[in-house]
């Protein structure tokens, strides 16, 4: 199966440089101090934020004294996949995605301002087709952003791949995760340009890293757009009690 | 926009699962016409003309096409046509296509791919107007029609208002669909449609288009006649049946002989099972896959001896030959029975494409005629022509439409002409088609991958390679050779030791991974070369110009570069790409003659010489080894060059310096796949000589004993010694036959993917090496392009793509390019055949001969001088009484009568002529003239020396020459 | 924000007694609703296209994902006509940072124990038409649970919301051909809409019923949960019988109070059971619309 067809289209009908249909929301639950909900195509992900709060259980020896302990936990509804799971979590891969998840968000997260204190990441995996790293560390950021907590820039993640041994695609799906090729996941941090976090599978030659990644980090910008956009929709309605959003609208400087 | 697609699967653990994929629709796909105003397309996809002039008499106003897939599927051989353009191809017909048939489906996009063609693709699933979701209860198919018909009219609604109105210049949108239910409801919608039998009826050359229209859906006249077989079970029907163990799967297997007789081979039974007659055939063709019952133990019969051809008229559609083979069936004794069996079903059809003449017909103002098949093992095909009267006298391209139980034979419809029977192109082309050699002119889209010219080297290229243009490098070939892959060096170290490099073309530089030119060599696996043609697998500016090692001109190259001990013991391995400039591009006999040439002594020379030394001991250490030599001094098999693969036996005089050559090729090739089994231990793409089993052997020892000798079979190097050994002084030719026979006893050399098997059948019996592969001749075998790419990845010179690392995939490509090998041999044999039958064709001649097998009722005969094989008969033909009887002794091997007693190896004079009485079929002719037995042999052919002596300027001219030009290394 | 969480809880369960107590004086809770009253009640169905059927109760603060996936299996030997049902709940870390790790499963299990029970007699739900081949092959269904939010009253909300899934449950519709030695092979029809489903008739609503003090009140907040004496569940099906029931938490009650208690519960799952089956009626009305819109955690 050609993950690029001549005329110029992916399997399920993009571009190569096309995401998928990005959908989100914040706030969607209320016991928690953040939550967002995110889909990409056909995945979606929940992810909620508790803290900064003081550290629990066995967080309370190493929690460090000079910042946050941010403490992930990755986990997939076990309907979530196409063949049904055994388990929500615990298993090796989902261990793996809960310390990349860590990773890629504690470099985002102004972790020196919370010193004893503990900041819980829950994210849950209620649909997979693809990316649902990158799915997650967005509803993470999204998540962070609705419990106000402090960050330098958000993280955002997305995938690429190559298709005929040429041509860049951006976020990839399931079926052309499966299909073969190479895949690449960044997590970065847009604005800066920094990467945080960057990993591949398959055989890949370095001749096509270069323009693989631009791919990838161009997807994360597209992404970042897309969070933006919500955080700042979200913020307008939320706040609007107070009228701020108006005046916004009306381009009147504070 | 966005929706979803949901189906159901099964997955190989019998799970069932609910599939969910996104469907993007879009707003940006363009209609590809020229009129469009709507559209923001670019200019060079603006595919679909403005002014049109269809020549059709159906629709007088201009038109675009829209075809459903049965029309391509079916009338792809119409559709080849020039006559047909401005045609959209809709996705949905597109996908349909491929996961029908990849044959159509390569030929589809080869017309696609034509920009004079002005097909257009057009995208319909993912347009926003023209996706249709499957209804609840609508079939697959029904959903495909109406996406056809939804798309159709679209295009209709879209045109109209970027054009004037009035009929004459309007552009319309016609739809062709041989789906009578579709064309209805189409009619229905308001859409234009019509059948393709109509619109190329209606056009203006519509006689010779008619002719290559497919048959299937035409109803013959006298449809309602009896049906003359038994009906086929419906797939569903028959793999329930095969599921509970009431049906067999099998290939079937059509006789040679007899027209009413086939065996079906079915995995998991040791004998095929046979079938019989026109019902238990059951329209099967010779190939195709089909299902099979058991008959009782009662019913099983013997298989016939007799030869049974088709009528020569056509009997018109009633079956009542069999009688002459019910008698048989009586005969047969309990024990000659064998499991029979009648076909029930066809499973899957492996109709082709069929070259033959048509069967000449007495009415001659008739449109129907029957084609007459090369390959015995097909039935006659009824076409529909009406050029008769100029095909009659040409081999045609005939394909199969179908076979309907009304009919005694399947119906086809011509393809094209090849040309005159008997001319040497036409017979050529026949031979290349019925060996399933792919030999048509590069396609536009393969060629569009090439390198444009003038072809520099540029400083990126440079930094990357290592330059190497100041080593004096030289290429030894033979003479006429063009394709020049590989050129050597050899210098002295300081240290005392040599370097020595062996310098591949580059191939994988210019053929990328995965692009057309890529594909096309890949499906043609191997350059193949005929008497008077090479069938090139790169197309022509590849293999004879930018990737041949050509003197003097700077060429990349994939370099193997060892440093040798004097004793020619390796001490470091080394690859790389490079650039190089070959100081020399040398014969075999050049290159001898300096070696030779005392008074020489620069750089080339003192680089042959090293080389020369050093293979000397290589060859040495290799045949104690137990290498095979299967050669002699004045006839040798010819064998390939890397492999040992015996081929064909030639004269042919060996000089130092061809096995100089072979040397380094072999040591190359075993450094370069020791290299990459290690890298890529799943995937590496290797070839093995599997050793023969010993009951291989049996005739060869049996002959060999029956002369006194011993042949010991044990291991190659055992057989190596005892050939060595079986010498005989009265018979100078006995060891050379000999070695004939222990060729024929060898097996067929194989590449595979690593992964696919276990490390200790890697061996290669031949060369008697635990590992081997083939990386010097990327110009000319596809396998070796494939170890360029695995190298290079290895040494990070290139990237890999997921193909090359997945074993299934090297797996079946190996499946294919041992298959095009198989063929490509087969092929040149052909070749050698067809010029010994031209050369026979005016003249009768005596020659020497030797026998090499004894037959029941024949002499196998080898005749040296043109390195053929012939059969004298010593039996008369059936139904002619014997005027001399042989003996047959089974033990001693012999033929006997009077005195005179024919063993192997004996030497005999025969007359050679040429058996012409069947036209597709000619063949060599084999006459006893010496020893004299009255009323068998015939005189010898008077002044047969002065033909001899005349013919020998002849000989060159189209007599069989050694059978690859290329160089036999 | 940082405060010690044992303090905080006895600050709520102190504060909540009072307010009870005080407001039940005038038949009415703290909410404003009166004994017997339900929170608002969402439902969503099929929001998981991976799955089967699925559905989402949200009620109040109590977010509840249903997702049932069926797959082949044997039957059992001791039941070979039936297929087979597993429940599965999964206490999200979204709901409480408790639940992570292995923090939610003692509850996990409490709840999918007592669900298989009151799902275990085929009067509620029969396991016949499962069966595809007696003694070979059978759908089994997994009824996955993700508690994603407790708002007080997991029980009512997990049930509502497992009935619903089981509604929109399509089980693919498959044809067996007997091969050698027994075995079977199943074979699918093309068409994806080819699919039957389940009877939901007699499954059961759960319905909570919870002792403070002296009252007997339904659909308890998270808070009502706090200062409870004892709970009772009670499996109650449309006809108002009662297919299990059970007692939770800790506390005791009197053997009148759990006559009361029960006749309470069936006339609440009567009506609870109606308002279900409205409620899906309406839900299966606009999916079956042209190009229905999916909110799931959008709205």
């Amino acid at each position: 199966m050609d993950l690029l067809s001549d005329q110029g289209l992916r399997l399920d009908g993009r571009r190569p440089d096309e995401l998928r249909n990005i959908r989100c929301k914040m706030g969607v639950f209320n016991q928690a101090d953040g939550s967002a909900y995110l889909e990409q195509g056909n995945t979606k992900v929940l992810a909620t934020v508790y803290g900064p709060h003081q550290p629990r259980g066995q967080a309370r020896n190493r929690a460090p004294h000079d910042e946050a302990f941010v403490n992930c936990q990755y986990s997939m509804a076990v309907f979530s996949t196409g063949e049904r799971k055994n388990r929500p979590r615990g298993d090796r891969k989902s261990q793996e995605m809960s310390i990349h998840l860590r990773q890629a968000l504690v470099s985002a997260i102004r972790t020196e301002l919370y010193p004893r204190s503990q900041l819980d990441i829950f994210v849950e995996v209620l649909q997979a087709d693809g990316g649902n790293y990158c799915a997650c560390v967005n509803a993470a950021t999204l998540a962070l952003v609705d419990a106000g907590v402090g960050m330098r820039e958000y993280a955002v993640a997305c995938s690429a791949s190559l298709a005929n041994g040429e041509i860049p695609l951006v976020d990839i799906s399931h079926l052309e995760e499966s299909t073969g090729g190479p895949n690449l996941t960044v997590a970065s941090l847009p604005i800066s340009g920094q990467v945080a976090l960057m990993e591949m599978s398959q055989r890949f030659h370095s001749d096509h890293l270069p323009k693989v990644l631009e791919r990838a980090l161009e997807g994360c910008k597209d992404i970042h757009r897309i969070l933006d956009d919500t955080v700042r929709k979200h913020v307008e309605e939320t706040g609007r009690a107070s009228g701020w959003g108006q005046v916004d609208r009306a381009g009147i400087v504070l | 926009m966005l929706t979803t697609k949901t189906f159901l699967k099964k997955t190989k653990r019998g799970n069932i699962l609910k599939i969910v994929r996104e469907h993007y629709l879009r707003d940006d796909i363009w209609c590809g016409s020229v009129l469009c105003k709507t559209c923001s397309m670019k200019e060079r996809e603006k595919t679909l003309e403005k002014d049109l002039d269809h020549s059709s008499s159906l629709f007088s106003f201009p038109h675009y096409l829209v075809l459903d897939t049965n029309i391509v599927l079916d009338q792809i051989d119409v559709l080849e046509e020039n006559s047909f353009e401005n045609v959209i191809i809709l996705q949905t017909v597109l996908e349909e296509v491929k996961h029908r048939s990849s044959p159509v489906y390569r030929r589809l996009k080869d017309i696609i791919s034509n920009p004079d063609r002005k097909f257009y693709v057009f995208v319909n699933e993912h347009h926003k107007d023209t996706y249709v979701e499957r209804k609840a209860g609508e079939s697959v198919n029904d959903r495909n029609d109406r996406a056809i018909r939804v798309a159709t009219a679209w295009y209709a609604s879209h045109l109209a208002p970027s054009q004037p109105k009035g009929k004459n210049k309007h552009v319309s949108i016609v739809l062709l669909t041989d789906d009578a239910a579709n064309r209805q409801k189409a009619k229905d919608e308001g859409l234009i449609s019509c059948s393709v039998h109509d619109y190329v009826s209606s056009l203006e050359n519509a006689p010779a288009l008619l002719d290559k229209l497919s048959k299937r859906n035409f109803v013959l006249e006298g449809n309602s006649k009896e049906p003359l077989f038994p009906l086929h079970l419906s797939p569903k029907e028959i793999q329930d049946g095969i599921k509970a163990g009431k049906l067999l799967q099998g290939t079937f297997l059509a006789s040679r002989e007899n027209f009413l007789e086939g065996s079906v081979n079915v995995e998991g039974y040791e004998k095929f099972i046979l079938v019989q007659g026109h019902a238990g055939l059951n329209r099967a063709v010779d190939g195709d896959t089909v299902a099979l019952e058991l008959l009782p133990e009662s019913e099983w019969v013997a298989p016939s001896d007799i030869v049974l051809e088709d009528a020569e008229e056509d009997p018109g559609d009633i079956l009542d030959d069999e009688a002459k083979m019910e008698k048989e069936k009586q005969k047969a004794k309990k024990v000659e029975r064998e499991p029979t069996g009648k076909v029930v079903g066809i499973i899957r059809r492996k109709w082709r494409q069929y070259c033959g003449i048509l069967q000449p017909s007495q009415d001659k103002n008739s449109i129907r005629h029957l084609f007459m098949p090369a390959e015995r093992k097909i039935s006659k095909i009824r076409i529909e022509t009406r050029q008769a009267e100029t095909l009659k006298s040409q081999r045609i391209i005939v394909a199969i439409d179908s076979w309907p139980r009304t009919s005694r034979y399947p119906l086809g419809h011509f393809v094209r002409a090849l040309g005159n029977i008997g001319d040497k192109n036409t017979e050529n082309e026949v031979l290349l088609l019925e060996h399933d050699v792919p030999h048509s002119k590069f396609s536009e889209q393969v060629l569009s991958f090439l390198p444009k010219l003038p072809w520099v080297i540029t400083d990126a290229d440079l930094e990357r390679r290592v330059d190497l243009r100041n080593i004096t490098i030289c290429s030894v070939d033979p003479p006429g050779c063009t394709d020049i892959d590989d050129a050597l060096h050899c210098r002295e170290l300081e240290n005392g030791n040599y370097e020595v490099g062996v310098h591949i073309a580059d191939v994988s530089h210019f053929i990328r991974p995965g692009n057309a030119l890529d594909k096309e060599a890949a499906l043609r696996a191997t350059t193949v070369y005929l008497v008077d043609k090479r069938i090139d697998m790169v197309p022509e500016l590849l293999s004879s110009n930018l990737c041949s090692l050509r003197g003097n001109e700077e060429r990349f190259a994939f370099s193997c570069i060892w440093e040798l001990t004097k004793d020619a013991t390796i001490v470091n391995t080394k690859f790389h790409k490079s650039v190089i400039c070959s100081k020399a591009a040398l014969t075999y006999g050049e290159a001898q003659a300096r070696i030779d040439d005392k008074t020489l002594n620069d750089d080339v020379v003192k680089s042959l010489r090293g080389l020369n030394s050093l293979a000397k001991i290589l060859k040495k250490r290799r045949i104690e080894n137990g290498a095979l030599v299967l050669a002699s001094p004045e006839i040798r098999f010819q064998v390939d060059s890397e492999t040992h693969d015996p081929i064909e036996v030639v004269a042919k005089k060996m000089l130092e310096t061809n096995s100089m050559v072979e040397e380094f090729m072999l040591l190359a090739n075993i450094s370069v796949a020791q290299k990459i089994v290690e890298e890529f231990p799943e995937c590496a793409m290797l070839r093995r000589h599997p050793q023969p089993p010993p009951t291989n052997f049996e005739p060869l020892v049996k002959a060999g004993h029956l002369q006194g000798f011993e042949i010991n079979v044990e291991s190659g190097k055992d057989l190596a010694e005892s050939l060595d050994k079986a010498v005989k002084s009265d018979n100078p030719y006995f060891n050379t036959m000999l070695r004939i026979m222990a060729t024929r006893c060898m097996m067929q050399a194989v590449y595979f993917a690593s992964g696919m098997l276990q490390k200790d059948e890697f061996f290669h019996y031949g060369l008697a090496c635990p590992i081997y592969t083939h990386f010097t001749s990327p110009i000319r075998r596809y396998a070796d392009i494939i170890v360029h790419r695995l190298l290079a990845a290895c040494i990070g010179a290139d990237s890999t793509y997921p193909e090359l690392l997945d074993k299934r995939k090297s797996h079946s490509l190996c499946h294919n390019l041992n298959y095009r090998n198989r063929m490509a041999q087969y092929a040149g044999r052909a070749s050698v055949n067809l010029h010994t039958h031209l050369f026979f064709r005016n003249r009768v001649q005596d020659e020497q001969g030797y026998v090499l097998y004894v037959r029941k009722n024949a002499l196998q005969i080898l005749i040296p001088k043109y390195g053929l094989e012939g059969t004298l008969y010593l039996a008369p033909p059936k139904g002619q009484i014997a005027k001399v009887n042989f003996t047959y002794n089974e033990e001693e091997q012999s033929q006997s009568h009077g005195s005179i007693k024919f063993r192997v190896f004996d030497p005999v004079t025969v007359q050679l002529s040429l058996d012409r009485r069947n036209v597709q079929h000619e063949k060599l002719m084999l006459l006893l003239v010496k020893p004299e037995i009255p009323e068998f042999s015939v005189p010898s052919q008077a002044g047969s020396q002065q033909v001899e002596a005349m013919d020998v300027d002849e000989v060159k001219d189209v007599a069989p020459p050694p059978k690859r030009q290329k160089k036999s290394k | 924000m940082v405060k010690s969480t044992s303090y905080l809880f006895f600050f709520i369960s102190f504060g909540n007694f009072l307010s009870v107590y005080f407001i039940f004086q005038n038949d009415l809770r703290n909410d404003g609703r009166s004994k017997q009253d339900y929170r608002p009640i969402e439902l969503e169905l099929d929001i998981v296209t991976h799955a089967n059927g699925s559905a989402r109760v949200r009620l109040a603060n109590t977010d509840i994902l249903v997702g049932v996936k069926t797959e082949i299996d044997v039957p059992t030997s001791n039941r070979p006509e039936e297929g087979k049902i597993e429940f599965f709940v999964d206490c999200s870390a979204n709901a409480t940072p408790e639940f992570e790790g292995k923090g939610g499963q003692d509850l996990a299990t409490e709840i999918g124990n007592y669900l298989g029970s009151s799902f275990a007699s085929p009067l509620s739900f029969d396991l016949k038409p499962l069966c595809i081949l007696k003694g070979v092959q059978c759908w089994k269904l997994y009824v996955d649970i993700l508690i994603l939010e407790c708002g007080g009253n997991l029980f009512d909300a997990v049930s509502l919301a497992v009935k619903a899934a089981l509604y929109n449950t399509m089980v693919p519709r498959v044809e067996t051909v007997a091969m050698d030695g027994g075995n079977v092979d199943l074979q699918l029809s093309g068409d994806p809409f080819d699919c039957w489903r389940l009877d939901i008739t007699n499954i059961p609503c759960l319905v909570t019923l919870t002792k403070i003090g002296e009252h007997l009140i339904v659909d308890p907040t998270a808070e009502e949960e706090e200062c409870s004496m004892a709970s009772l569940v009670v499996a109650v099906t449309e006809s108002g019988r009662i297919n299990s029931l059970c007692k939770t938490s800790v506390g005791s009650l009197h053997p009148q109070t759990l006559t009361d208690a029960l006749k309470v519960g069936v006339e609440v799952g009567v009506g609870l059971n109606k308002a279900l089956n409205e409620a899906l009626g309406r839900e299966e009305k606009r999916l079956q619309s042209n190009k229905p819109e999916r909110f799931g955690f959008l709205k």
